[in-house]
């Protein structure tokens, strides 16, 4: 990196990312990093919410633990996900924040970490009321980031949000 | 989607504002007695963590003892020194044991582990049992040997006739015994097996026998704090057990006694006593730690509730006919002080403080700030009751700053010349505690 030319960044040029392109970037430009790793921890954190009414219809344990493990996952993969989001703007492949999707999954990362100190509680009020509360709105805060197509920015290349 | 933005913000400070209240314990001596203070329980964000760092004795360090009394250490170098136990020809015996060791669930657990390792809690224990013969009055114990070795995380200990029973986590063991004897190296015979895995949370098994010595009586500690590891996995635990001692056959004696970790009958009119872990992670003054009477077909709560009819509600299903049903403990010691040992004295001993009652040591607490317990308090008994106000007899286990702990008190014994020997897990020795004035 150190030895490009400053007016000439690596990321500027959208073909030096042909390989790492999907079957639609060809209409839609550049893939940003981060996307996947949105939904990734998406699918995590949702999952919870699902473990989380099992537990609440049967009082399984098990169901409890499987949510204390979805969360913290969860959370993890959407850091790894912030991260790379950072990396798509400090590569210049991304142009600007989406700050809808940003600001719900944000909201919806931060409800989760409050929820996974809920259900570090012991039995059943670890999950019933407020830890089951949480994944349902950190489930439709994510919902709706889906809905608008996971990714945080807008890529560099076409405008779009993919 | 207005609704919700404005919700976040509103529930985040609601819940953070309901983990920052109640976090600081009050006065102890609030809950001593049969009706202790209770206040109001509080679910946690954080669990309520407050550990002090293990630092060991220093050089000439050794704990506090009430006037006229005097401490020495007996002996030192153990490995996690838990149960005490004095056979008749004077010979103490220093249970060396620690927990077979837990399986992490959930991310908590292994934060929570770290941070109880801090304390000592995790060091490894001997699995075997010392013999100290102590020379005449004060001093060094002229003889030391290894007397049980290969054991499995054992605990209770009792003499009976011309048998030892040693309750390892998982089975009690009987080890043919004559007087005198330094070193038993034959296996011990399997009396019965006891619950232990495949969690085994709380894996202590406490042990005494009936004055006729027909029967021994088993405590057996909950498989987690309150059923978060399931409710199938509490079958057969938090409950006291009979074992016939000649065929091994085994009943529940009682129930809900959460962790019951000393069990001793009363001299004068042969009652099974206890002393019981309360559960943890509704708030620091939740819940008492108690001494109780144990009846035949008792039920004391554990998980449904505590205190009598005090529900917890971290329980599901709940079961208002077993709460219906609790019995209220005889006697709290105060919150999360962790009572490990009871000793019943009969007459006086060490001085006239401690005349007719019981001496009980508290392990100390790992959940509440301030910090209780970490001490050998004595309490009187009246009648096979125990009255008034727990005297603090050994004390300073935590250093000055209240943030290191030196020692943290186990097993407790009289020896032949009626000191008080105190087991220290932390400190990995044996204290002698005696009287300044030979006689007194």
């Amino acid at each position: 990196m150190s030895a490009q030319h400053p007016s000439s960044p690596v990321s500027s040029d959208p073909r030096q990312y042909e390989h790492m392109r999907g079957p639609t970037a060809h209409r839609t430009g550049l893939v940003l990093i981060h996307r996947d790793f949105i939904l990734a921890g998406a699918v995590l954190l949702i999952a919870a919410f699902a473990t989380d009414c099992f537990y609440y219809t049967t009082a399984l344990w098990q169901w409890s633990n499987f949510s204390a493990w979805l969360i913290t996952a969860g959370l993890i993969v959407t850091l790894v996900a912030v991260i790379l989001l950072i990396i798509d703007f400090v590569m210049r492949r991304a142009s600007r924040l989406n700050i809808g999707s940003f600001i719900l999954v944000i909201a919806a990362a931060l409800l989760s970490l409050l929820n996974a100190f809920v259900h570090s509680r012991d039995a059943w009020t670890s999950v019933v009321p407020q830890g089951i509360l949480l994944s349902a709105l950190s489930t439709i805060l994510l919902l709706i980031a889906g809905a608008r197509g996971w990714s945080l920015a807008r890529s560099r290349a076409t405008g779009d949000h993919s | 989607m207005k609704a919700t933005f404005l919700r976040l913000p509103t529930t985040l400070i609601a819940m953070l504002a309901l983990a920052a209240c109640g976090s600081s314990g009050g006065d102890s001596a609030r809950q001593y007695g049969a009706n202790p203070y209770l206040p109001a329980p509080h679910q946690y964000l954080l669990p309520p963590m407050s550990v002090p760092e293990a630092v060991g004795w220093k050089a000439r360090e050794r704990p506090s003892v009430s006037a006229g009394l005097k401490v020495e250490a007996l002996a030192s170098g153990f490995e996690h020194p838990r149960t005490l136990y004095a056979l008749p020809n004077g010979d103490i015996l220093v249970v060396e044991s620690n927990s077979p060791g837990t399986e992490a669930f959930r991310p908590k657990d292994f934060i929570a582990g770290k941070i109880k390792a801090r304390a000592g809690a995790a060091e490894k224990g001997g699995n075997r049992i010392t013999l100290l013969r102590e020379a005449g009055g004060d001093g060094k114990p002229a003889l030391r040997t290894i007397f049980i070795d290969h054991l499995y995380s054992p605990y209770g200990i009792v003499l009976v006739g011309d048998t030892l029973y040693v309750a390892n986590t998982d089975a009690i063991l009987a080890f043919k015994y004559v007087p005198g004897m330094t070193q038993i190296t034959e296996p011990g015979v399997k009396l019965t097996d006891l619950p232990a895995g495949p969690i085994d949370h709380h894996w202590t098994k406490s042990m005494t026998a009936s004055a006729d010595g027909s029967k021994l009586y088993v405590g057996v500690g909950s498989n987690s704090n309150i059923t978060e590891n399931g409710i199938d996995v509490e079958a057969g635990r938090a409950a006291i057990y009979e074992v016939d001692r000649v065929t091994g056959a085994k009943r529940i004696y009682a129930t809900g006694t959460r962790n019951p970790t000393g069990l001793a009958f009363e001299p004068k009119t042969q009652q099974l006593f206890a002393v019981v872990n309360e559960r943890d992670e509704i708030g620091p003054d939740l819940v008492p730690d108690y001494l109780t009477s144990i009846r035949e077909g008792g039920f004391y709560g554990w998980p449904y509730s505590y205190w009598g009819d005090h529900v917890d509600v971290r329980v599901h299903p709940q079961r208002p006919d077993l709460v219906a049903q609790a019995t209220k403990p005889d006697y709290a010691l105060s919150s999360h002080v962790a009572p490990l040992s009871l000793l019943f004295t009969e007459g006086q001993h060490l001085s006239p403080d401690f005349t007719g009652g019981a001496f009980i040591s508290e392990h100390g607490s790992w959940d509440r700030s301030p910090l209780n317990g970490y001490q050998v308090i004595f309490l009187s008994f009246v009648d096979g009751r125990p009255v008034g106000k727990p005297i603090p007899v050994v004390t300073g286990f935590l250093g000055a700053d209240n943030e290191t702990v030196r020692g943290r008190p186990v097993g407790l014994a009289l020896d032949g010349n009626g000191a008080l020997l105190v087991a220290d897990d932390v400190g990995n020795t044996v204290w002698r505690v005696s009287a300044t004035r030979p006689g007194s």
